[in-house]
């Protein structure tokens, strides 16, 4: 008896939204998952569009899925060398900071009406600004590395930083004035209501999803990093795990960032069927779906742009994407005054 | 430095045009073979690796001047062979270095004699660094044999207007 009361304790421990969600989805869990996926699809898709196989002999029956799993393993048991001029302390938090800082605003995110871990009048406003810190760790990571090209990689992503972040803030905040709400779930439930917002407000969708590919440096915004450039950019000195996680945590943010377009744009879990709207599962599944479809096309980029220069970019950022992202504002408002949306 | 003063229309136009072109090679068959499991049959006149053959050699070492990345060398004979052949003094025959050789043909072409020629293979995989130079005796017996788990399946490439390279099964 007592041992069937213990789990149903556990089992409710784990399914209490406050632990669920960070944990399981949309959180650790479900992050390690969609980062196994995507980065598989990625390599998968940018050979195919090259006419070639991409990985396939690890897990041949199902064209080299775990092939993460492998480079996991390798990460894992390869040796992190710190070097000797290193900011030690700075070396070793950094990564770790920036997998953990892209991480954490998925505490942010419901996963249903009735699901989350906290709802807050400006859920949104935690979200995006919690997904600020992931720069600084970058900029930390570049100057500890005590390396010329991770010197100048931190000062791209710097740059960038200035670039991007002003506009996706504007972008986001201009469907919040449309919605009325900072808060996701009635986000949500406005946009059940009614279209959607990437029909409401294409400019702010499309500001939105060019800005979430530049500050998680996809192609063509991978200046960051860039390769044939600055070796690894930030990551030049990493080896190891924490190369690892440097290398996850782009994606992590990538993925947070596409679950907040969907809730935002794409109407989040809706069209839920109303009898299975009681269980999170549904709802997490649509959700689910929805932001990977986004990340699948952000990554299919890949295979289609070379990378633009960081004064290309910057242009970009300053001269395009920052007036369209203020036009969104105004597009918004002018439905407002026009009674489209109420 | 100045750009291109192209209507952000058309810059427009010209993105989603891009993206059509990656999303249209998805769905265009692949060109690539699985290695170990297909072999592609070489054409005639492949410049693989190369085998020696030592009775039609006359030691005139023009291989070894022709050679561009100074892959092939003039070994001197030992001087026991050179006296139970009754020569008047050692002969040197040529040996190769294969981590030297760009596979050009040049000696091929300028054999004389043709004692070295090309032969078909190209896939052999070395374990040590000095098992990859080869002296004359070495050279004599040609390149080691490939061995595959499985038996390949072996298929010709052919060109194709509007698929660019296919493969057929080569009987």
């Amino acid at each position: 008896m007592t041992l069937m009361r213990l789990l149903r304790w556990v089992l409710d421990l784990l399914f209490s939204p406050w632990l669920f969600v960070p944990l399981v989805f949309p959180g650790l869990i479900t992050v390690f998952l969609v980062i196994l996926f995507i980065i598989w699809f990625e390599r998968k898709l940018a050979a195919k569009v090259q006419l070639r196989y991409g990985p396939l002999y690890v897990l041949k029956q199902l064209g080299g899925a775990i092939q993460l799993v492998a480079d996991l393993l390798r990460y894992l048991f390869a040796e992190p060398i710190i070097p000797e001029n290193a900011d030690k302390l700075a070396f070793v938090f950094g990564p770790i900071l920036l997998f953990a800082t892209s991480y954490i605003p998925s505490v942010a995110i419901p996963v249903s009406s009735l699901y989350y871990a906290f709802r807050s009048d400006i859920g949104l406003l935690i979200a995006l600004g919690l997904l600020v810190f992931g720069p600084a760790m970058a900029l930390i990571t570049g100057w500890a590395s005590n390396n010329k090209f991770s010197l100048i990689g931190g000062l791209r992503e710097g740059y960038l930083t200035m670039a991007y972040e002003i506009p996706l803030f504007v972008s986001a905040l201009s469907m919040a004035a449309l919605y009325g709400t900072m808060d996701l779930i009635e986000i949500v439930e406005v946009q059940s209501r009614g279209p959607w917002g990437i029909v409401l407000n294409p400019l702010a969708a499309f500001t939105f999803l060019i800005l979430s590919f530049m500050s998680t440096s996809r192609f063509p915004f991978e200046i960051v990093e860039a390769e044939s450039e600055i070796v690894m950019g930030p990551f030049t000195e990493y080896s190891g795990i924490l190369y690892g996680l440097t290398m996850g945590a782009s994606y992590v943010k990538f993925y947070i960032l596409s679950l907040l377009f969907s809730i935002m744009f794409l109407g989040g879990w809706e069209p839920v069927p109303s009898f299975l709207a009681w269980s999170p599962i549904a709802p997490g599944l649509i959700l689910l779906v929805k932001s990977v479809g986004v990340i699948m096309f952000g990554v299919f980029l890949r295979a289609v742009y070379p990378r633009y220069r960081i004064d290309q970019a910057l242009r970009m950022g300053w001269h395009v994407i920052l007036p369209l992202s203020i036009g969104s504002v105004f597009l918004s408002l002018g439905l407002l005054i026009w009674g489209v949306v109420s | 430095m100045t750009e291109r003063k192209t209507p952000p229309l058309i810059k427009l136009v010209n993105h989603l045009e891009a993206i059509g072109t990656g999303i249209k090679y998805v769905f265009t068959p692949r060109m690539t073979l699985r290695y170990p499991e297909e072999v592609m049959e070489l054409p005639e006149g492949y410049r693989g690796m190369i085998k020696y053959t030592k009775n039609l050699c006359i030691n005139c070492g023009l291989c070894a001047q022709i050679c561009p990345a100074d892959a092939m060398k003039m070994y001197l004979e030992e001087l026991e062979k050179a006296e139970e052949a009754k020569q008047a003094r050692p002969k040197r025959y040529p040996g190769i270095n294969y981590t030297r050789c760009i596979f050009c043909g040049f000696c091929v072409d300028i054999c004389p004699t043709g004692a070295i020629e090309h032969v078909g293979v190209y896939d052999v995989a070395f374990e040590s660094f000095e098992a990859q130079i080869f002296k004359p005796e070495d050279f004599e017996k040609g390149p080691p044999e490939v061995k595959f788990k499985e038996p390949p399946k072996r298929l010709k490439p052919k060109m194709d207007s509007r698929r660019g390279i296919i493969y057929e099964l080569a009987d």
